[in-house]
């Protein structure tokens, strides 16, 4: 779509996009209390199971960008991704086998706390198995880092050869 | 992770996902016990202890922060409280971008909304449009009776007063002194 002056506008690097320029923070809310019904409802195979069809299936626009456009789009979506979660403070690094998405203040754990919500203790985890997904349908990597509150998701080419993940990296959020 | 920037996406996809798993009584399981008893208990809070003062705040508040360009009315007068949906923030975005997995979102509003307000002792009219346009008016429960004319509770404001509300085609579904999403009337 043309802008205002007729010149091209640059698509947005997300697959789907609003008229708002961030999302309503009150819908973490939301994204707990599902975690919460799944694990609780269909246990914690069932909510991995979630998330990983989630991410093959939900994110698959965005996944065959990331396969096409390889470590430069990965880099572009988290950008624009966290430019709309608000209160987040986030550091896409590039480098040349892989994308570092330091994240100093997880959006959502913010709102949670703030909201004197009880988060789920694997909440940090669900970057993971839908990141996971997500890569592996792109041809990439994926490791986290981190949590309850400040992480690092590593996107990599497979020839990084990172180590395999260490779910005891990943942070559980304490009640 | 998993954004709230596009976060109607998500969750309407996991609608028919739950449905794939077991069936219509999770997802409604689901907005129950999710939606409305865990991640809206701000909204019970208000509703159960304050009624129609608490309608306005809630929505007041949900309702300008999801649409900040206002295409909702609300019109709160005695004995009712009233939401105009004109542009739905939520049905919108699936519209826009191409979203539609599960055979009605529409239907999660009612499935959150309508436990909540048998709850509080209070009745839902309610349509929606399917094309992110809708209506609701609360009353205390026991009230009876049709929905009230177009134009009697909101006036103008009123959505079904729009040339766009029923186009041709068009399906609606309706809400009569109701609180359970499966009491949906269907009309063309």
């Amino acid at each position: 779509m043309p802008s205002e002056d007729n010149r091209p506008t640059a698509p947005s690097p997300l697959p789907y996009t609003d008229t708002k320029p961030v999302g309503s923070a009150d819908f973490y809310f939301a994204i707990n209390a599902t975690f919460r019904f799944l694990l609780t409802r269909l246990g914690r195979e069932g909510w991995v199971r979630y998330l990983e069809e989630m991410g093959r299936a939900y994110h698959a626009p965005a996944n065959r960008r990331w396969r096409e456009g390889r470590l430069p789009a990965v880099a572009s979506y988290w950008r624009t991704f966290f430019a709309a979660e608000p209160g987040s403070d986030v550091e896409v690094v590039e480098q040349p086998d892989r994308v570092e998405v330091r994240v100093r203040v997880c959006p959502a754990i913010r709102h949670l706390r703030a909201g004197g919500r009880e988060i789920v203790p694997e909440f940090c985890q669900h970057c993971y198995h839908l990141g996971r997904a997500r890569a592996e349908a792109a041809g990439m990597i994926m490791r986290l880092a981190g949590g309850n509150g400040a992480c690092c998701h590593t996107y990599a080419e497979p020839e990084a050869a990172l180590p395999p993940q260490d779910p005891a990296a990943i942070t559980t959020v304490p009640a | 992770m998993i954004g709230c920037y596009d976060f109607c996406g998500h969750y309407e996809w996991t609608f028919a996902w739950l449905e794939r798993q077991g069936g219509h009584a999770l997802v409604r399981e689901y907005w129950e016990q999710a939606i409305y008893r865990d991640s809206q208990r701000h909204a019970r809070e208000l509703i159960q202890g304050e009624g129609f003062a608490g309608m306005g705040k809630y929505w007041g508040h949900t309702l300008t922060e999801e649409s900040p360009d206002l295409g909702f009315a609300i019109t709160d007068q005695p004995g009712v409280f009233r939401i105009d949906m004109h542009q739905c923030p939520s049905k919108g975005f699936l519209l826009r971008n191409g979203l539609e997995q599960y055979r009605d979102y529409c239907d999660h509003c009612m499935g959150w909304v309508g436990p909540l307000m048998r709850e509080a002792g209070f009745t839902i009219d309610h349509e929606h449009n399917h094309g992110g346009q809708c209506w609701w008016e609360l009353r205390p429960a026991g009230e009876r009776g049709e929905h009230a004319a177009p134009g009697s509770v909101a006036g103008e404001r009123d959505v079904r007063r729009r040339p766009d509300w029923a186009p041709p085609g068009a399906t609606l579904d309706r809400y009569v002194k109701a609180s359970d999403p499966d009491a949906k009337e269907r009309a063309t």
